[in-house]
This record gives structure tokens, sequence and C-alpha cells, in this order.
């Protein structure tokens, strides 16, 4: 899924990439910017430094394009970017070249997309011929 | 076959198979290792292989032969009793023993196997009249007598092995016979042998203990005698009376108190017994191993009690010369680490097992001694508790003696009345500074010190699993909190004086650091070493008071403790009521700086303490200090006002014999002051949530506190007077900085708390307003949200995403803030919400955390409402569970979860479904709706257009959960659970479903059942054995035979019975177990005469089988034939308790 990457940097234009939430309001399963990538929190626990100190907030989150772990730790009290996330379902009309023809909700066709590599590719391509 | 062969033949062909099975797994095969296996084990089996074994043993050289030889031994002596020579197990016993003695050093494994199989001789004997076993006792004291410490051991070995034996515990062997057996044989041993084998032992002691010097082998000796005393002393006596304990014995049973039988007397009652163990331990204190061992025996006997004391009188001198003997050991020497536990072991067996009277019935003297000794020893056992807290030992033992005496304390002041009076106030006194002590830092304090005074300070990374110290210390704080009622005098003056000593300290020391900052603007330079030392003594003092002031019972109305009370009203006549009534009013002041301000009510100012602390803080976050604030302060602080809420807050004068005045003045209903209160208390959750957002713990406690504002009427009238709540209310509803930043849980909470107080006396216009502020725009915002056009396209925007799920979380709250009095509106305004939650099912349905939330909507409807609905409301419901159902299931098909080894929480919507469904099922037994008499008329009845009912929903709904739910999923516990829970009540409410279901539904169902009665924990299978009657019952009604449902009963029958007769089951589950039983014997008797035939033809003892056969006969007199009738039942019921204690222990065998 790697090759979906250029659609983050693109954006929608005049949209924000991202917009500040604070650490403690965030939620298992939302999003979060972690080193610069868009991810998905899949672990969120918080801890502090001896009995009388402020809450710090640890984040696991995996890489929404490339499945990569990034961690971080920061007070509760900061604010963490969140990425606006769109996400697009598109129906499959065929497959010509390794190439995904991609019918969206208004009718347009997509056809920049490669067929994934590996088993996802295979089961796709299987699924895409028995229509 | 074995014994056709040649013994040498024997041996190398065991000799071989042993080397087999000891190689290393890579030497051999799989197949080589089960061949191995099997000729040990066909070996044991063989006819009277008592010759081959004993050449074995006295020819072979490898020691597991010799222990295979040995249980063979064993095994067949066992099972060839009734046809073996009474003189040739005589001889075979003597021969094990000779064998032993000969052979110093043999394997210690294989020894003990040889003992074992000779206790197992001597045990099977002693029921026998026709053998003699007693002789062994003969021999061993002759060996004990040789003086030489390698015969000793190995008498002491032989004592051991006969003791476990016959404890009829899980060390028992396993030889095949029934409980009965096992019982009988123990009661007898108890009675005779047991007592011989502690005088044998207590002679050894004797011995040893007058010696002068042991050397190490000796000492080795000593060592085993003392802890065969302790087993003896620890021996679970059977009670005379038969019953249930047969079933029950083979439990293990963990810290048994000394409850010998009346042939006991002389031998425990004599002083030289107890003198014996007194000094044994003194001379062996510094052995930490052998030690433990002299204070258990101690311990042991300090829980003495039952028919060996002849009257209270001999109750009495013995506790006062075990009283003596313990004072003695313990003064004038300096308790070693390992002795700690021991002795408070000692002291709590005593405090719980000897009644008050025998207590007070000790000479005065003597009585205040111990009391002394008692105080001392906890103090200083804190004092080392708090020092292994400091040195963050692994094995905290002084913490564990702590608590032990903390705990005995509690027992000995909750029944105060029966001790002279004001006799712990002293005591009380010394205990609870020593706490405060230790908990406090340096110089009026020693926390954090250690033992030379040097102070350690580390800050070390806690994480959010660790528990607040409110709930890891509760019990302590307990104690303490009683003792400090008991010495109310003292103690709460004592921690106003602290408390406002640091409020005034941690004022100052924030005011120094605000000076700083704003000359130097870093706040990285600030050290806050000082003001962490503060905010830990504001910590404990705070949680003290919390528990000296007030309980926190769950369920119930807590009222002001009796001694706080007391203590109030004897100093009400000093006391200047407006003088308090100002020092509570002006927390900003220094209590000190107000003048009169000793003539105030010592309680009210306790109170007033913690609310000065809690105004210090709320001054420094407005002075923007929040960083150095301390949030396990502020949450100490919420936590306290809350626990004192709910005691003092608008005290209720009925509940109450006498009241103090100052008390009633300042918080009674239609109070200033208690308006006063509550206005500050809600002012202060209000700053608390937006300063403290970012703290989840503390922003939880602080919501908590608001729940409990609103929860009861009284309050909540008061608390929607002010302007405050409505704030609050505008401010979350419009979903802005800073409540919105707060974590769901604390939302949803709020959401709850706000909805609470909307209930409250209002009139109606500003009721009407109150709800347009408060439920109206989350209405709103959300219908204008999913009505938008283009919300196909936005919906999966992130912010719209989260204003979704903010949605739901409010409503989730909406639900939980159900009572019967609101249930109505609430429902109303909730249903409107759950059809359009519905088309979200869909929009999300690739977004598993939405859907979970919006299913957990339902659920929470379903929970808190159902109860409360009339048949019309209740069905709208239904209806729109069902859709949910459709969708659920359509979204369903043909969906892939991530892996089979996946988490639990994967498999979070499947557990809501099932708990939706069992929801909407306790409807059947839970109904509190009277024809809709909270619905005032605003439905007609329309019981003959009933379109949906429950159980088309429930049923649909198992449709689709059922296949989902593989063995796989059962392992994890809360799924498991629901599971069963489920099914288990579909059952019982709707039998007459369970013939229509499809047939693999049904089939999985029945497995389901078994499954769950046979291989899951016992209140699973309770669960499905109350499951059984119901359908047996249907069975009986439709009177159709061979239907799937009539053949599964039949085989619940066998199960059940079973059950029942033959396996030792857990004796809570007899009535379950018996009613399935009955109702399943009444649909299948013949099959039932069937199962009881061959179940005696299997006896061959004439004996047993007649006994068994009286049982059954007996069993089922009261109802033949067995009709459904519940008379009969009952009556069956009762024949099968005694069924399961006369003959219980006979078909139930180990």
């Amino acid at each position: 899924m790697a090759d979906l990457d250029t659609d983050f940097t693109s954006g929608d234009a005049g949209a924000s990439l991202t917009f500040p939430m604070q650490c403690s309001a965030l939620r298992k399963n939302g999003f979060v910017v972690l080193k610069g990538r868009p991810c998905k929190i899949v672990e969120m626990s918080t801890s502090k430094t001896g009995k009388h100190g402020h809450a710090k907030v640890h984040l696991v989150g995996i890489d929404i394009f490339t499945g990569k772990k990034n961690e971080d730790i920061c007070p509760s009290t900061h604010n963490m970017d969140v990425p606006n996330i769109k996400r697009l379902d598109y129906q499959l009309v065929g497959i010509t070249d390794g190439y995904l023809s991609l019918l969206k909700d208004n009718g347009d066709l997509r056809e920049d997309l490669k067929l994934p590599e590996g088993d996802l590719g295979k089961e796709i391509e299987s699924k895409c011929w028995t229509f | 076959m074995m014994a056709a062969v040649g013994a040498p033949e024997v041996i190398s062909q065991l000799e071989s198979a042993a080397k087999v099975l000891m190689a290393p797994p890579s030497m051999v095969s799989t197949e080589q290792r089960q061949h191995a296996e099997h000729i040990f084990l066909s070996f044991r089996k063989s006819k009277s292989p008592f010759a081959v074994c004993k050449h074995i043993l006295e020819t072979s050289k490898v020691d597991y032969v010799l222990f295979q030889a040995a249980t063979a031994i064993m095994e067949a002596v066992v099972r060839e009793w009734i046809l073996l020579e009474k003189s040739s197990i005589e001889s075979l016993r003597t021969f094990l023993l000779t064998y032993v003695l000969q052979r110093p050093n043999l394997q210690k494994y294989v020894r003990e196997q040889i003992l074992l199989a000779v206790a197992v001789i001597v045990k099977r004997g002693s029921l026998d009249k026709s053998i003699n076993c007693k002789s062994i006792f003969h021999e061993v004291s002759q060996l004990i007598s040789s003086g030489n410490p390698t015969v000793q051991t190995l008498a002491c070995s032989i004592l051991t092995a006969l003791l476990s034996e016959f404890s009829s515990s899980n060390k028992t062997s396993n030889i095949g016979l029934s409980m009965e057996f096992h019982g009988s044989c123990k009661r007898i041993f108890q009675e005779d042998d047991l007592r011989q084998i502690f005088m044998l032992t207590v002679e050894v002691l004797q011995e040893f203990s007058r010696r002068e010097n042991l050397n190490a082998q000796m000492s080795c000796v000593f060592q085993r005698y003392l802890a065969l005393a302790n087993q003896v002393l620890s021996w679970n006596f059977l009670p005379p009376n038969l019953g249930r304990h047969y079933i029950a014995m083979f439990e293990a049973t963990q810290n048994v108190m000394l409850k010998p039988t009346e042939s006991w007397r002389e031998t425990l009652l004599d002083h030289r017994v107890m003198d014996l163990f007194f000094t044994v331990h003194r001379k062996i204190r510094e052995d930490s191993d052998m030690a433990q061992d002299s204070l258990q025996c101690l311990a042991q006997l300090a829980s003495m009690h039952g028919p060996v004391f002849p009257d209270e009188n001999a109750q009495v001198t013995y506790l006062a010369h075990l009283v003596e003997g313990l004072l003695n050991m313990i003064n004038g020497i300096e308790i070693e680490d390992s002795e700690a536990v021991g002795i408070s072991n000692i002291i709590s067996n005593l405090i719980s097992t000897f009644p008050r009277s025998v207590l007070t019935a000790l000479p005065n003297e003597l009585f205040a001694s111990f009391i002394n000794c008692l105080t001392l020893l906890t103090c200083s056992f804190g004092r080392s508790a708090a020092l292994e807290e400091v040195l963050d030992k692994d094995d905290m033992v002084y913490m564990e003696a702590y608590d032990k005496l903390l705990e005995s304390w509690l027992t000995l002041v909750q029944e105060d009345e029966h001790f002279p009076r004001g006799c712990f106030v002293q005591p009380a006194v010394q205990v609870f500074n020593s706490y405060i002590q230790c908990h406090l830092a340096a110089p009026d304090g020693t926390r954090n010190l250690t033992a030379n005074g040097v102070a350690s300070h580390e800050e070390e990374e806690i994480n959010e699993l660790q528990e607040d110290d409110r709930e890891l210390f509760s019990d302590q704080l307990a104690s303490i909190g009683m003792l400090g009622r008991i010495a109310a005098d003292h103690c709460i003056p004592l921690l106003t004086g602290l408390l406002e000593d640091r409020v005034t300290r941690l004022h100052g020391q924030l005011q120094r650091h605000q000076q700083h900052l704003m000359a130097s603007a870093d706040p990285g330079t600030v050290d806050r070493k000082v003001l962490d030392d503060l905010y830990e003594d504001i910590h404990w003092l705070i949680l003290v008071s919390g528990y000296l002031l007030a309980d926190d019972p769950q369920g119930e109305t807590p009222l002001i403790p009796s001694e706080v009370m007391e203590y109030s009203i004897k100093h009400s006549t000093e006391v200047d009521i407006n003088t308090t009534l100002q020092l509570l009013g002006s927390p900003g002041e220094k209590a000190t700086s107000i003048p009169g301000c000793n003539r105030t009510d010592s309680v009210i100012r306790l109170l007033s303490a913690v609310l000065r602390t809690s105004e210090v803080e709320s001054r420094a976050t407005r002075a923007s200090l929040t960083e150095l604030l301390s949030p396990q302060m502020g949450k100490d602080i919420v936590w306290f006002l809350r626990r004192w809420a709910k005691t003092y807050l608008l005290v209720d004068e009925k509940l109450y014999g006498q009241i103090s005045m100052p008390l009633s003045t300042a918080f009674g209903a239609d109070t200033e002051g208690a308006q006063w209160i509550v206005g500050y208390l809600l002012e202060k959750v209000i700053n608390n949530l937006s300063v403290w957002s970012s703290e989840p713990e503390l922003a939880n406690d602080t919501v908590e506190l608001l729940v409990t504002l609103v929860e009861k009427r009284e309050r909540a009238n008061i608390v929607v007077q002010c302007e405050n709540w409505w704030n609050l209310a505008k401010q979350f509803a419009s979903r802005s900085p800073p409540l919105h930043m707060l974590s769901s849980t604390v939302q949803r909470t709020l959401m709850k708390a706000l909805v609470l107080g909307g209930f409250a006396h209002m009139d109606s216009d500003t009721k009407q307003q109150y709800w347009a502020e408060v439920l109206h725009p989350l209405q709103q915002r959300f219908l204008n949200l999913i009505n938008q056009e283009n919300f196909a396209q936005i919906c999966q925007e992130e912010a719209v995403k989260q204003e979704i799920v903010a949605t739901l979380e409010a409503l989730c709250g909406i639900a939980e803030a159900t009572q019967i009095d609101n249930v109505s509106s609430l429902f109303s305004f909730l249903m409107d919400f759950l059809s359009s939650c519905i088309g979200l099912m869909e929009v999300y349905r690739n977004s598993p955390e939405t859907v979970n939330l919006i299913i957990e909507v339902f659920v929470e409807v379903a929970h808190k409402q159902i109860c409360y609905l009339g048949e019309t409301k209740s069905m709208k419901l239904y209806e729109v569970c069902l859709t949910l159902l459709q969708v659920y299931s359509k979204n369903n098909l043909g969906r892939k979860r991530l892996d089979v080894a996946a988490e639990e929480d994967q498999y979070q919507d499947l557990l809501l479904i099932m708990e939706l469904l069992t929801n909407l099922l306790s409807k059947e037994f839970i109904d509190f709706s009277d024809t809709d008499e909270v619905f005032r008329g605003q439905e007609q009845s329309s019981g003959a257009g009933r379109a949906v009912s429950a159980a088309d929903v429930v049923l649909y709904g198992v449709n689709i959960v059922l296949p989902l739910m593989s063995q796989d999923l059962l392992k994890f516990p809360s799924l498991c659970n629901q599971y069963y829970k489920l099914i288990t009540f579909i059952c019982e409410i709707f039998p007459e479903k369970i013939p229509q279901l499809p047939e693999e539904l049904f089939k999985s169902l029945m497995c389901s059942l078994e499954l769950g009665m046979t291989s899951m924990s016992s209140e699973i299978s309770q669960l499905c054995l109350e499951a059984l009657s119901p359908l047996a019952e249907q069975c009986a009604k439709t009177q159709e035979k061979d239907t799937p449902l009539f053949i599964a009963t039949r085989h619940f029958l066998k199960l059940v019975f079973d059950m029942l007769v033959l396996q030792k089951h857990n004796t809570e589950m007899t009535v379950a177990a018996g009613e399935a039983l009955y109702t399943l014997v009444c649909l299948h008797q013949a099959e039932y005469s069937e199962l009881v035939e061959t179940l005696l033809s299997n006896q061959r003892d004439a004996v047993i089988y007649q006994r068994l056969a009286d049982a059954f006969n007996s069993l089922t007199a009261s109802s033949t034939p067995p009709t459904m009738d519940r008379k009969q039942k009952v009556a069956f019921l009762k024949s099968l308790e005694e069924f399961v204690a006369n003959v219980g222990g006979l078909l139930c065998v180990k």
C-alpha cells in the first residue's frame, strides 16, 4: 500500500493537513501525527514521574500508509497534531496491465493505482475475475 | 503376562525401559518413550507382583526401577487386599521397613515412595480388624530412642508419610477407595494414632531443647520434628457428624484453625506442652527457617477452640498461660525480621479465636500488659514497615505483620463495649501517632528516613495501573481511621493542626515561587523537593481524615460515625456557632487568624482545613501556577469532599438518636451553611474540569463528586439554584473548550450528572428552559449534521466522526442517568436517536470502534430502562433493536476478522450484542413497570397488536451470535460468561422456542450446554444445570417423543446422574443439579431406573449393595411416581441431600 503515499501529501485544496488536540483528549483507535507520520493510535497509556508528578501520555501508533510502528511520550497538557484523514471507498471494475480501474462515487474512473504486490494483490485479482 | 517371565528377564526389561525414559529427548523417539512407559504401566498392573518386586528391590541398581517396584507393591496390595493372607501383608510391611532401615543411602525419592507404600498398607489395614498394624508405632518409638540421627530422621519420614496419607487432603494417594473409607480412617486416626505421633514428637523436641550444643546433623533432625509438630497442630480435624464433609474434605484447606476433639483435652491443656514450644522457639529463634515452624506451632495453639475446652474457665486459664508465655517471649528480646509475621499471627489468631468474655476474664494486670505489648509491637512494626518501603524491599515482612496487627485492633475496638470503658483510648493515641509520624516528612515525622536518619528521595515512574494509596492501603487506613475515632479527642485536633500548618506552608511556598518566577520567568529552576514533601504530608493527612470522618459503604446510606457524633456533641457547649460558621465560610483565610478560632467545632474545623487546602490549590491555578501543583493532592481533595458530602451534607436528623448542634446548624437541610458549601463544591468542580482536563484520574474523581452532588434529590435541589450549574450545562452543550478536552469517560459521566440535575425541583418554566439548554442542543447539532446534504461525503472526515462519537458518548451518559422517575422523558428522548443510530451503523460499518459505540448506546438504554417500560414502549425498543441486529448481521456477512489469535477487544462487538440480548431478556424477570404507571397514561394498552416480542429479537440475535462463537472464543472469560448467561436465559425464559430452532442451531445450543456443564467453571456449570429443568418441562408439556429435544434431554439425564452420584462436585451445585435431575427423571423414568440398575450391578460388596439400593429407594420414595409438581420436587431435593450425605462418600472414589 506504500504507493498510496502520494495522497497524504496532496490533500484537499485549502483544508489544513492537521489540527491540534490536547493529548488527553486523544483516544485509542483515533489518529495522531507521530514523528511526522499520520498514525492510528493502537495503544495509549499514562504515567507520571513521582507520586506528585503530572501525567504523561505514552502513545503507540501504526503509520496508516506504511504500517510502521511509531511511539511517542509527551506531557498530557501538550497539543498533538491530528491528521485530517479522509477515507474514500472505490469500487474495483477491472485490472489492466497491473493497474486498477476504480470507480468513484461520482462516476469518474481512477486508474493511477497499482495492483498491490503479494497475497493481497493475488486475492484482489482472483476476486475481480470471478465477477 | 509379567508373572510368566522369570524375574531376571523382568529386571533387564525394566532397566532398559528406564534407560529410555531417562534419556535426553534427542536420543529416543516418541514411540520408544511411549513403549517404555507402557512397559512400566503394565508391570504395575500385573497380578501379585510381590515376589518379583522384592527381588527387584534386592538386586536392581537402577533407582527408577526401585521406585516403580515400590509403586507396584503399593497398588497391588490395595487391589488384592481381600485375597491376600493377612500374615503375608504383615511380612511385606516389615520387609519394606527393614529394607529402608538397612539402606541409609537410598535415593530420597525411592525411600519416600517405599515409606508411602508402608503408610498406605497401614491405612488400608486400619479399618480391617483381622490385621493389626499398630505395631508400627512401637517400632518407630524404638527408632527414635536409638539416638542415631539417621535412624531418627527415618522415623520422622515414616510419621510424616502416615500423616499425609491419613490427612485425606490432596496429599493422600489415589488408591481407588471411597471417600467414606478415607473419612472413617481419618476419624479413627485422629483420635488415637495422631495423638501418639504428637506425643512422640513432643518427646523428641523436649530432648533436643534440653541439650546444650547441637551439631549440624542433630539440628537437622530437630528441624524435621518441629515441622512434624507443626503438621500435627495444623491437622484439619474431621468433626464427628458426617454430612457434607465427605464431599468437601478432599479440597485443600488453608489456614486451618486448631479444633481438636475432646480426647485431646489432657494432652493439649497440659501447660508443659505450650511451655515446650515457647522454650523451643527461644532456643532456635535465630534460625529463620526453624523459627517459622516454632512460631506457626504457637499460632496454631493460639487458635485452639472447640470441645477440647471443658468450660470457659479452662479457656481463661489456657489463654492466660498463652499470653504470659507470649509476653515473656517478646519482652527483652530484639525481634528478628523473620519473627515479625509469626508473632503477629499468634496475636491475630488469639484475638479472633477467643470470645470477648474470655479476654475480659483475664487478670486485669495481664490484660493491660498484653494491650501495652500489642501497642508497642504495632508501633514498632509500623516503623519497620515504613523502612521497608524506603528500601523498596521485595519481601515486605513487616508490612504484612503490621497489616495483621492493625486488623486485630479493628476486631478489638469494634466490640469495645465488652471492655472497660476507655481502655483502648491511650493505645489508640499511640498507634495513631506512630502512623502519622511514619507518614510525615522530617522534622515532625520520619518518612523516607532510612535507619541511620538519611533521607532518601527517589522519583520513580508510576504507571496508570498502580493503585492509588487510598485503595492500596484501604485496610490500614480503615483501622487507623477507627482508632482515630476511638481517640477522637486527641486525633481530630492533631490532624487539624497538622493540616492547617502544612496548608499555610504550602501557601507561603507557592507565593515564593511565584515571586521567583516573576523575576526569572524560568519554571525549570524551581526546586520541587520542598513542595513535594508538603504534598506528600497533605496527601496522607487528607486520607487519614477521610477515613476517620466517614465510611464509604456500598449501597447504603452512610452515617456519621457515632464516635465522631458523640465527640462533637460532647464539646458543643464550649463551641461558638457563629465563629464556627465564619471559620467554615472563609477558606481563603488562615484559620488561626480568625478571632475565637479555638472555640469552634473540631469536626467542622477539620473539614475546613481540607477546604483551605482546596482554596490554596484553586488560587494557585488562577495565578497560573498549575504546573507547580500536585494532581495527586487534587485527587485527594475531591475524594475527601465526595466522601464527606455523602455523609455530612444535608445531614438527616431522623437517622440519628442524637445530633450535634454545630453539625446540624452548619450542614442541615435549609441552612445557609449547606447552600454555601454546595456552591463552593460546584465552583471547585468547574474549576477542576477546566484546569485539570489533562489529568484523567483527577478529572474523573472530580466529576464523580459532581454526580454525588446531584444524585440525591435534596442536594440536587440546591445545586440547580446555582448560576454556575447552568453555566456548566451551557458550556458542555456548546462542546467548546475546555470541557471537550476531557477524556470520553469523564464527558460521559458529566452528561449523566447534568441529566440527573435536571430532575431536581424546579418550576415548569425553569425546567423547560433547563432541558432546552442541556438536551436540545445535543439533538439539534446531531440532526443538523446527519441531515446535511453532503453527509455521505463528509461522514468519514475526522472532525465529523468526532462529533458523532461525542454524541454517542453523551447518549450513553444520558441512559446512565435513568431513574424510575425520569425514565419516561429520557426514553422518549433517546428513542428519537436510536433509529438515526441504526443509519450510522451503515455509514460507519468500516470503523469498528464507532460501530461498537453505537451498539453500546443500545446496550445502555436496554440495561437502564427496559425494566421500567410498559408494553408499548418495550415493543418500540424491541423493534429498533431488531433492526439494529439485522443491519449488524448484514454488515457481518463475509466479514473477516484479522486473525484467530487476536485479542479479546477484537470481539467487543460480539460481546456487546450478547450483552444487549441479555439485557432485553432481563425484562422477563425484573420488571418494575406497573401498567405504565411511570408514563401516566400516555399510551393505550395494545396487547393484541404485538408486532415484535422479546423472544423474536433475542432468537434472531442468537442466530447471528451462535455461529460466530467458536471454542476458541470461549477461552476469553468475558465472552464465555456473557455467552452462557445469554443461552441459559433463553432456555429458562423461552423453552417453547427451543424445539423450533433450525437443526444446526439447536445442535450447537445443546453442545454448548453440555460443554458448559462438564468443562467450564462451576459458575457456568450451574447456569447450564439451571437451564435443563425448563427444557425437560417443555418436553413433558408437548408429550412428543423422539423429538430432538426429547433425545437431548435423555442424554443430559445420564450426564447429571453421573455428575451428582459419581463425581466429586462442588456442594453449591447440589441444588441446581438436583432440580435438573428431578425433572429429567420425571421425563425419562425408565432410563433412570436403568442407570440405577447398572450402578448397583457393578457393586460386588453385598453390604454396600444393600446400602446403595436402600439409599436409591428412599431417594425416590417420597415422589413415586415422579411428577412435575413443586411439592414432590422439594421432597426429592431434601431426600437428595440425605442421599449425598449417606452414600455420596461411597461412590466418590479416590
